[in-house]
């Protein structure tokens, strides 16, 4: 049982890291991305292959998979930016379809529908440290930072671009700038979820990484609140516990709880989103007619 | 004209949307301290210059200079660096954040984590801003919360926060009661006394007599006068295309 509910914290965690990090970019920022999976998975790999080919070292792999899940963001965001709204989540669906078949074929970096396997455990200075502590840990980090940078100037600057952005351009803002820093933080960060995710598993393939995925992240951020700081955490732990929590009922026969699950997701966001439109911690009047 | 004594200068702009010619060859400069008002029927092409001059638009031809400097080419954020704050007809205020943020966030242009500068003299930039336009007590509230007059405000308190020397404004007074249009047009009256450069869109023509020192008439995309406001006011022809009794 302990094992159990290390593992549910574990990946609550991981889980967490994603929705805190695509909430910079949705809430803040006001870019819908649906490719949120893109990245965690290119972080996955990365940690993956860098524990498997070189040293199962957990910071190495962490900061490799921030690195190429960031810089590979930016190089898809800035032309992608520059399509706003429904276009870029448009854009952002196609960037996920081709990513899923890419990661699919790629068998060479990514081992296809077979996956990755035999993921070592994750070591810092050479002792093994348990999941949980390292994802605890990136978690409180990465909201520390977005506290930090929704308090100061540039999370006024992704507010405002999120409200008006030609207003903020005219303001002096550069908003292509400002919202291409923004996508490789929110992507880093969901490189570092995929790094600790393959550590965690031991094993990966794309099937963690589809658009299936992006859609749950998303509806975590929906859920807890966008633009909020603990919103998309309690977003991740609520959707997370959810299949947990229906496994242990009784008169739910095990081959039924798929269904279930999603009659129940389905009916709380019809729910949340007619009497808490902006999400379980968001604010009360946003989404409120006049 | 020099950029001491007309610091934003049009030259020959012109624009076409298709085989529509939305701004046709207009010349215009703008007076240092001065409030120019570009007045015209609905599709004269009024806003569409000032999307030519702040960059939201590429002109086909012709050139926007500011202190003798091409404007051509600029992003809509370079060339509000460079001093040049306009304002919207919709208004496009940030709607979820407060009205001290709204003005915050107009004093900040760095685009990364820092600001240059003294944060303190920004803080007191922004409750000068609240202060002249009669926003200080609302500073906490959001900007959707407010009434329209004090919406339109913030719209200015953010421009008096940037601390731009050029004023483009697209419709401010439209909507206005009297007591709010009379504290409006004494905004406009210390920021000229500052040696801000105003150039004003405004169908109220009460307003434009009140506040303009020159009047540019357009219609169809094309300058028709320049001049006086009593004297473009006056004429009957202008008259004429203005309340659509003209014989196409």
């Amino acid at each position: 049982m302990t094992a159990y509910l290390a593992n549910l914290a574990t990946l609550a965690a991981i889980f967490g890291i994603l929705a805190a990090t695509l909430n910079v970019a949705v809430g803040y920022a006001g870019i819908f991305s649906v490719a949120h999976a893109v990245f965690f998975g290119l972080g996955a790999y990365a940690g993956a292959q860098l524990a498997l080919l070189l040293v199962p070292d957990a910071l190495l792999a962490m900061l490799v998979a921030a690195l190429v899940a960031g810089g590979l963001s930016l190089c898809l965001a800035l032309p992608a930016l520059r399509v706003r709204g429904e276009y870029f989540v448009a854009a952002s669906l196609g960037l996920q379809m081709m990513a899923t078949t890419l990661f699919t074929e790629a068998k060479g970096l990514t081992g296809g529908m077979g996956g990755l396997v035999g993921i070592p455990r994750p070591m810092v200075l050479g002792f093994e440290v348990p999941t949980l502590a390292l994802a605890l840990a990136a978690l409180v980090l990465i909201l520390l930072a977005t506290w930090l940078m929704a308090r100061g100037s540039f999370g006024r600057t992704l507010r405002a671009i999120r409200d008006a952005e030609s207003a903020a351009e005219a303001l002096g803002k550069n908003i292509n700038a400002a919202k291409a820093l923004a996508v490789a933080f929110a992507c880093a960060g969901a490189g570092v979820a995929g790094a600790l995710f393959a550590l965690h598993m031991s094993f990966v393939n794309v099937e963690s990484f589809t658009l299936d995925q992006s859609v749950l992240v998303m509806a975590m951020v929906i859920v807890g609140g966008t633009g909020t700081l603990w919103g998309p955490l309690l977003g991740a732990v609520l959707l997370l516990s959810l299949p947990a929590g229906l496994s242990f009922l009784p008169f739910i026969p095990p081959t039924e709880i798929g269904a279930v699950q999603q009659i129940i997701y389905g009916a709380a966001m019809t729910l949340l989103m007619i009497f808490r439109p902006a999400g379980l911690l968001g604010d009360m009047r946003t989404g409120r007619k006049a | 004209m020099s950029g001491a004594t007309h610091p934003l200068v049009c030259r020959d702009l012109s624009i076409s949307f298709g085989g529509v010619k939305a701004v046709q060859g207009v010349s215009l400069a703008l007076p240092t301290g001065k409030v120019l008002a570009l007045v015209g029927p609905n599709g004269a092409g009024k806003t569409t210059l000032f999307n030519l001059i702040t960059g939201n638009l590429r002109a086909d031809a012709g050139e926007a200079t500011l202190d003798d400097e091409s404007l051509i080419g600029l992003k809509p954020w370079q060339v509000a660096r460079r001093g040049v704050a306009r304002s919207f007809q919709d208004l496009r205020l940030f709607t979820h954040m407060t009205v001290r943020e709204n003005a915050l966030a107009a004093t900040e242009r760095g685009s990364w984590f820092w600001q240059t500068g003294d944060a303190k003299a920004r803080a007191a930039r922004v409750e000068a801003a609240l202060e002249a336009t009669g926003l200080s007590s609302l500073a906490e509230s959001r900007a959707v919360d407010l009434a329209y007059a004090e919406r339109k405000f913030l719209s200015m308190a953010r421009i008096l926060a940037a601390e731009a020397r050029i004023w483009l404004l697209d419709e401010p007074a439209s909507g206005l009661d009297l007591a709010s249009r009379i504290r409006f047009a004494a905004l406009l009256r210390a920021a000229t006394a500052r040696s801000v450069t105003i150039c004003l869109i405004e169908h109220n023509l009460d307003v434009v007599a009140e506040l303009a020192d020159e009047i540019a008439f357009l219609d169809r995309g094309v300058v028709l006068a320049v001049g006086e406001p009593q004297a473009i006011l006056r004429d009957k022809a202008l008259a004429a295309i203005y309340f659509g009794e003209r014989v196409a």
